[in-house]
């Protein structure tokens, strides 16, 4: 575990063998990849272009050690999304990004082999020793179905091991390819590249000769789908999900955020004693306990959705939940699988736009990344959160189950969503317009998701989130504790007014006046530029200076200095603006350009201004 | 590309929930045909229909062990033959 963060940066890891493992989607890659490599893994990016890395290490059992290359998933060598291309292009040896792998490794759902086994010919023609993967051997066997695993070697000219790699049988054979200790088989000749129909009656026969018999249909699997796909129960049921896992954000994640926020309280209280009174006391406490504190708290909210998602993604409910959406996905112009994509970005918007590599039709994708940040993020949650509950008195409205806050809080997601549909609309019937593409989506089988996987998937969030936490919040508190602490007055700190955060704040003030906000805000606007969540550490800092001796809280200090209009105001630019470094970024990086990351910033701040302005004027 | 008037064609979306028919050819430019075959839409491949799904034009069919919910527009473009009643009467 210790060694998680620091697996391919060595000097040695450089001369490690590569081992690229490729397949369809839905055979259990990543099941596969976690059950060899654990924590030993990190995801990096293809230099210069989007498609997301994933490596790992893995030690064998003689003592070696070699490197996997988990690329993503394709159904065939003609590549039309940009992460099949690249697992081609690695496979050719074509890819600048990526030295070409010594071996690969050809995963294929051994429950649906006739199929699957149409890829074979053509990744053996690529000339990498290859072995043949066929997982999910316990499925194949549970629902009656069996295969001669060396007639199949036999007939592919490849090595073939059987595998379930959920439950991790079968992986020794694994490990010796891995070791380089598989003696090649004798070649065959294999059916001419380029000519589906006659790869698909070599693989029929291959399947023929292993006396491959299919399993059974899986029965629940077809009961799920009628209950899951059924007229009436399925949109209830997708309806029900989506609530289910938004009610537990904000229930579930409560009482595990209130025992953060207390320990990092207690924790401050207690490092307080230990240090003497001094400029850096203030840093360390303030500014750098504080403000990364102030951010941590949201890291149960955030992994509470991942886990969710990751449920729905692993059992294969998340693909059914695309097929409902499809209908209201293309009300707006999209399709169903930017269902997929949306639903993540209200967690945060920076994994949703990397989801959307998954889009085939490049308009779609695009509109989708365009959309995916004017959803709600988790972190938005801090700032209204804070705004409605020092602004909207609490009273209920529909007895206990609803109250005037969540009220308002259900409002600002709905004004989000409301505005990404229109959008989506707007771009998809003018800029990105585009006919539409045959749309086909496969549904993979149900299954249980793994103890083992989910966790991987949250301890690699917990990591980029704190990652996050630890640098640029980090760094922005810092920088802007300093600003606020210069210069100094006859040896003392200067009050907030006179310093030179003050200075640039009221700098800035007639920009922001006309949405009824103050200087104090106004440097609230430019620090939660970093990330939106930071604009609440920074106002604690900057009333928490101004009134040192009887310290008001923060909601009150708000009150006393913002109206109710300026108040929506800056719910409605926080609700638009594009207040986060980290999204621009990946935007860059995912459209290969500054276009569309520009594009999207100034859209996205004229809308934030204008609704802004328009409810400071409504409201007063 | 084809003589006979559309109508007459028998489609993919043709295919009723509990039927079965075989893939004929596929009505469109190559760079989608080659897609549609990769997923599994090879002519002369056993095809049925599941189920149509709610609220939408989409269904889905199953190919060998694999499960493809395709748009309407798209099944369209794809012909059968040899379509066969298995437990609901053909339409």
């Amino acid at each position: 575990m210790a060694e998680a963060g620091a697996v391919a940066d060595s000097p040695e890891q450089r001369s490690l063998r590569t081992v690229a493992i490729c397949g369809p989607p839905n055979v259990g890659k990543s099941t596969f990849f976690n059950r060899l490599t654990g924590l030993h893994q990190k995801v990096a990016n293809y230099p210069g272009i989007t498609v997301e890395k994933r490596i790992g290490r893995v030690e064998l059992p003689n003592g070696e050690h070699v490197e996997l290359l988990d690329l993503p998933g394709i159904v065939g060598l003609h590549p039309r999304s940009e992460d099949e291309r690249i697992s081609v292009d690695v496979l050719k040896g074509d890819s600048p990004m990526s030295g070409r792998p010594s071996a690969a490794i050809l995963l294929l759902d051994s429950t649906n082999l006739q199929a699957q086994l149409r890829l074979v010919p053509g990744i053996l023609g690529f000339g990498l020793p290859t072995l043949v993967v066929l997982n999910m051997s316990d499925d194949l066997e549970a629902r009656g179905g069996s295969v001669d695993i060396e007639a199949v070697a036999k007939q592919v000219g490849a090595p073939v091991a059987a595998v379930s790699a959920r439950l991790g049988t079968g992986m020794e054979t694994v490990l010796r390819f891995l070791e380089g200790a598989t003696a090649p088989p004798q070649r065959v000749e294999l059916p001419v590249l380029n000519n589906i129909p006659a790869e698909q009656r070599w693989a029929t026969g291959v399947a023929r000769q292993a006396h491959y018999h299919p399993p059974e249909p899986s029965l629940w699997g077809r009961r799920l789908d009628k209950v899951f796909l059924h007229p009436i129960a399925g949109p209830l049921i997708f309806l029900a999900v989506v609530v289910a896992v938004f009610q537990s954000i904000f229930t579930l994640a409560v009482p595990l955020m209130d025992g953060v926020e207390d320990f990092i309280g207690l924790t401050a209280g207690w490092l307080g004693t230990l240090m003497p009174d001094s400029m850096l006391k203030g840093l360390l406490l303030d500014g750098v306990w504080g403000g990364v504190g102030s951010v941590v708290v949201f890291l149960p909210q955030i992994l509470i959705l991942f886990l969710f998602i990751g449920i729905l993604e692993d059992s294969g409910y998340l693909a059914r939940a695309a097929v409902i959406a499809d209908r209201s996905m293309r009300a707006v112009g999209l399709e169903g699988r930017s269902f997929i994509p949306l639903m993540s970005s209200y967690a945060c918007a920076v994994p949703a736009i990397m989801a959307a590599r998954t889009i085939e039709n490049q308009r779609d994708r695009m509109a989708t990344i365009f959309i995916a940040p004017l959803t709600t993020c988790s972190a938005r949650l801090p700032v209204y959160a804070l705004l409605i509950a020092a602004f909207i008195p609490e009273r209920p409205i529909l007895g206990p189950f609803l109250g005037t806050r969540a009220t308002v809080l259900l409002g600002m997601y709905a004004v989000g969503f409301a505005v990404a549909c229109a959008t989506a609309w707007l771009l998809k019937s003018t800029v990105l317009k585009s006919s539409p593409l045959p749309f086909m989506l496969q549904l993979p089988p149900y299954r249980w998701p793994t103890i083992r996987s989910l966790s991987l998937r949250l301890f690699d969030r917990a990591r980029v989130f704190l990652r996050r936490a630890g640098t640029v919040i980090l760094v922005t508190t810092i920088v802007l504790w300093f600003l606020a602490s210069v210069p100094y007055v006859d040896g003392q700190p200067p009050e907030i007014g006179d310093s030179l955060a003050g200075s640039i704040g009221k700098t800035i003030e007639p920009l922001v006046e006309p949405l009824g906000l103050n200087w104090k805000i106004g440097i609230g606007l430019i620090t939660s530029m970093a990330a939106r969540e930071v604009i609440v550490g920074t106002l604690g800092t900057i009333y928490g200076m101004e009134a040192d001796e009887d310290s008001p809280d923060l909601q009150e200090a708000l009150r006393s200095d913002l109206s109710y209009g300026s108040a929506i105001a800056l719910l409605m630019y926080f609700a638009f603006a594009m207040q986060c470094m980290s999204t621009v970024a990946v935007v860059r990086r995912e459209t290969g350009g500054w276009k569309w990351p520009i594009a999207q910033f100034a859209y996205m701040l004229a809308l934030a201004y204008g609704t802004g302005f328009a409810a400071y004027r409504i409201f007063g | 590309m084809s003589p006979e008037p559309a109508a007459k064609i028998k489609t993919l979306s043709d295919l009723n929930p509990g039927t079965t028919a075989l893939i004929g050819e596929l009505d469109m430019d190559e760079s989608d045909s080659v897609r549609l075959m990769e997923l599994g839409f090879i002519p002369g491949t056993p095809v049925s229909c599941q189920r149509r799904v709610p609220l939408g034009d989409l269904a889905v069919y199953q190919l060998d062990g694999a499960q493809i919910a395709v748009r309407r527009e798209t099944a369209s473009r794809i012909r059968i033959r040899s379509v066969q009643a298995s437990g609901t009467a053909d339409a």
